[in-house]
């Protein structure tokens, strides 16, 4: 209270200094139509350093020009339209705070919308906006650097973090997208898409119809989906961290029909499921190549329809999936390959063994759980998860050969060991607070062991006492 | 403390008076039961088999991968939580079922109920002092097992690991209470002991088994399931430390997707509703029973 107060007199103080200095009366926000008159006089190609402010309403940018807010200035859109629209080619943003679009779907109002090429807009803290940053029809432009967080709505009515509308060749690269609809691609090809967070969205990364394109290093967490690639060709997915994302599909990655993808090196940790297959490759003589992937802790490590074919996978290591491949309704994964040149898969609940100790497994890696069976075909069942009841049910597949089912698939040479788990940003762990539990747990025990061990009257039990 | 001796106040007298005695004579057979659970050893052997068992679960998912302390379903929750379902109700339904059983077969009962005491008092004075027994029993066993886990950095949540040691006390309650009632209702302890048994076989495995078996069956539908297998105490307990874990029950697929999206925040009470409703009723009814039945 007392802090807020002398913050309070101290801002009063300063402003009453610079009404003396002045001479005139500063208001704190002004039209931005201030903007629109500095760019009017400026050269094109030339850089504007705006002046340190807030300034209101809608801006329109029609000739190429630098905006740099210097980290000082905010473009507030007071809730309606687009905060800033550019719509002319080679136009920079940079280092300012653009908040407030409108937001009613009908107008896709956005912070930055670009509908001209070879924007670049870097350095940005967009807040309270319906989309991001919307590039349509805008080739060659550069989104770096920036921190969109979106409307708080209900996630079926909020906007795009980032959207790309027919804009190829493109840089998106070291954004943060905090709690947006997706950050999706439309019709947009050749693009770098690297180092970018997305939390608490819908689709961190989602591609439609959008070709030949490399992602790498993005982190995605606690979204719906963590990367969703549909109709989408020739794409690389490499050393991307995707963690926590349950939604209701919940898939780490997500395929649907798209052909010749690759996926490396990517950590796939905690998902509801880590990798989802839905027809991919979809055409005849295209394959997937998935290879020296950590896929961990999901409920499913792997899920693919039926259908799916011609995937390859070597050198992934599925450690302590609840169940590490899964088939999405009934039928095998059997049509993929397993191993490539020898080197199969490391499959954590693999019960073989390496006696030649030359890495790889000596019997073929074959799982038949009954349960992952049922589950198949009874999803309600996986309510029982965790109970005793699926041991039982498992033990009594082993017991008896004739329940047990065909295996979902067939790793002929699996891994002895898994590959090494890059955990950098795991969650913090505090032995400090678990050991003071654990003191706890026992000063608790001991101390109530003593209050009732004490002299518990005249009813000690005769000694020799018979019916 | 001698509240018992001959020559303590009548029941009756006044309400103050009589609501201590009633008081102290529960606390007297809590005692009382206490110590001869530590005499007959039985709380030593449950304790040292749940605390090496927890402990060897804890050291178990430390080893290789698990240990880099990521947090899904951490699997040594997994780990304990599974042993929890099948060990805790195993040692509260044995220990409740020997308790009054047993009195009677050593003809000592019939020297309890000389005691100026209610049979009420000596229920639930009994169930008091065996709950405080099993809680220290399960307090050792989590105590050393958060030892093991905070010596070696890893594993779950503080938060998470207190609710499951919260509601595996709670779990440790409710089926104490109801072998409470399978030894009120039981002339003999053998008796006794193979009802609590088949209790035990019937939570843990038949329940969940004819519940899977009926929702495919009968094609119930996610609302029908997830009500059956609240009832369950197990499942409950199972639900409850899942969702304060994970803040949603979508690990359990659709019928945990519909129980956390119609109940929402209040799921949680709800589960722990129905863990306190099976410690009271089963040991209200063992109360009521004992209290017209008598001694034999």
């Amino acid at each position: 209270m007392r802090s807020i107060t002398i913050a309070i007199l101290a801002s009063l103080l300063m402003s009453s200094v610079a009404l003396a200095t002045s001479g005139a009366r500063e208001p704190t926000s002004r039209s931005v139509a201030l903007i629109g008159a500095m760019i009017d006089a400026a050269d094109p190609g030339s850089t504007i350093h705006v002046p340190a402010g807030i300034y209101t309403g809608n801006l329109i940018i029609t000739k190429p020009i630098t905006l740099d807010g210097g980290d000082a200035t905010v473009f507030d859109g007071l809730g309606q339209g687009t905060v800033i629209d550019v719509r002319a080619q080679r136009v920079t943003v940079r280092r300012c705070v653009i908040r407030a679009s409108g937001k009613d779907v009908t107008g896709e109002p956005a912070a930055v919308r670009v509908s001209a090429g070879s924007a670049t807009i870097e350095s940005n803290t967009i807040e309270d906006a319906l989309f991001g940053i919307d590039l349509r029809e805008s080739p060659d432009s550069i989104i770096r650097d920036n921190s969109i967080r979106c409307k708080d709505l209900d996630p079926g009515r909020r906007g795009d973090g980032i959207r790309l509308w027919w804009s190829h060749g493109c840089v998106i690269e070291d954004n943060t997208v905090r709690g947006s609809r997706d950050m999706v691609f439309w019709y947009s090809e050749n693009l770098r898409i690297r180092r970018n967070t997305v939390t608490d969205s819908r689709y961190g990364l989602h591609f439609m119809y959008s070709h030949d394109t490399v992602l790498e290093e993005n982190v995605l967490t606690g979204n719906s989906v963590g990367i969703y690639l549909m109709y989408s060709n020739r794409i690389t997915l490499r050393d991307n961290r995707l963690t926590n994302n349950r939604g209701a599909s919940g898939y780490g990655i997500g395929l649907k029909d798209c052909d010749d993808i690759t996926v490396t090196g990517n950590a796939l940790l905690a998902n509801r499921v880590g990798m989802y297959i839905d027809n991919s490759p979809s055409s005849i003589g295209s394959t997937g190549l998935f290879k020296s992937n950590m896929v961990a802790f999901n409920e499913i490590g792997l899920l693919a329809t039926p259908n799916t074919h011609d995937n390859v996978f070597t050198r992934n290591s599925f450690v302590e999936n609840e169940e590490p491949a899964a088939t999405h309704g009934r039928g095998r994964l059997d049509s993929n390959v397993f191993a490539k040149d020898g080197a199969g898969n490391y499959w954590s609940d693999y019960a073989g063994f390496d006696l030649d100790h030359d890495g790889i497994g000596d019997l073929a890696y074959e799982p038949r759980s009954l349960f992952g069976a049922m589950l198949a075909r009874e999803p309600n069942l996986r309510l029982f998860v965790h109970s005793p009841a699926q041991r039982a049910i498992e033990f009594t597949a082993r017991a008896l050969p004739e329940l047990r089912p065909e295996p979902t698939l067939t790793d002929p040479s699996p891994l002895a060991l898994p590959q090494d788990l890059k955990l950098t940003g795991a969650h913090p762990r505090r032995p400090t607070a678990m050991g003071v539990l654990a003191l706890l747990l026992l000063t608790f025990a001991g101390g109530l062991a003593f209050f009732l061990a004490r002299n518990p009257g005249v009813i000690a039990p005769p000694q020799g006492v018979t019916e | 403390m001698n509240t018992l001796a001959p020559h303590s106040p009548a029941r009756g007298v006044s309400s103050a008076v009589s609501a201590r005695s009633f008081a102290g004579g529960i606390a007297s057979f809590a005692r009382r039961e206490f110590r001869d659970s530590i005499a007959s050893r039985w709380f030593l052997l449950y304790t040292i088999a749940f605390g090496v068992l927890a402990v060897g679960v804890s050291f178990l998912s430390l080893s290789g991968v698990g240990s880099h302390g990521f947090a899904g379903f951490g699997r040594t929750a997994a780990g304990l939580l599974n042993l929890v379902v099948l060990v805790v109700p195993l040692m509260a339904l044995t220990a409740g079922a020997g308790t009054i059983a047993g009195e009677r077969e050593r003809g000592t009962l019939l020297y309890l109920l000389a005691q100026p005491v209610s049979r009420s008092q000596v229920v639930i004075g009994k169930y008091i002092g065996l709950a405080g027994t099993l809680v220290c029993s399960l307090c050792i066993g989590f105590g050393v097992s958060a030892g093991v886990l905070a010596w070696r950095t890893g594993g779950v949540g503080v938060g998470s690991y207190a609710m499951l040691v919260a509601f595996t006390v709670l779990l440790a309650l409710a089926m104490l209470s109801v072998g409470t009632l399978i030894s009120v209702v039981s002339r003999k302890p053998s008796v006794a002991t193979g009802l609590g048994l088949f209790v035990w076989l019937t939570l843990v495995f038949v329940s969940d088994l004819g519940l899977m078996a009926s929702s495919i069956l009968l094609k119930l539908r996610v609302q029908e399931i997830f009500g059956l297998a609240v009832l369950n105490p197990l499942q409950a307990f199972k639900m409850a430390v899942i969702v304060n874990m994970n803040a949603s029950l979508d690990v359990l697929g659709p019928v945990g997707a519909y129980a956390s999206r119609t109940y929402g925040d209040s799921l949680s009470w709800m589960l722990a509703t129905t863990l306190v409703l099976w410690a009271v009723v089963p040991l209200m009814l063992a109360t009521l029973l004992f209290a017209r039945k008598g001694a034999l």
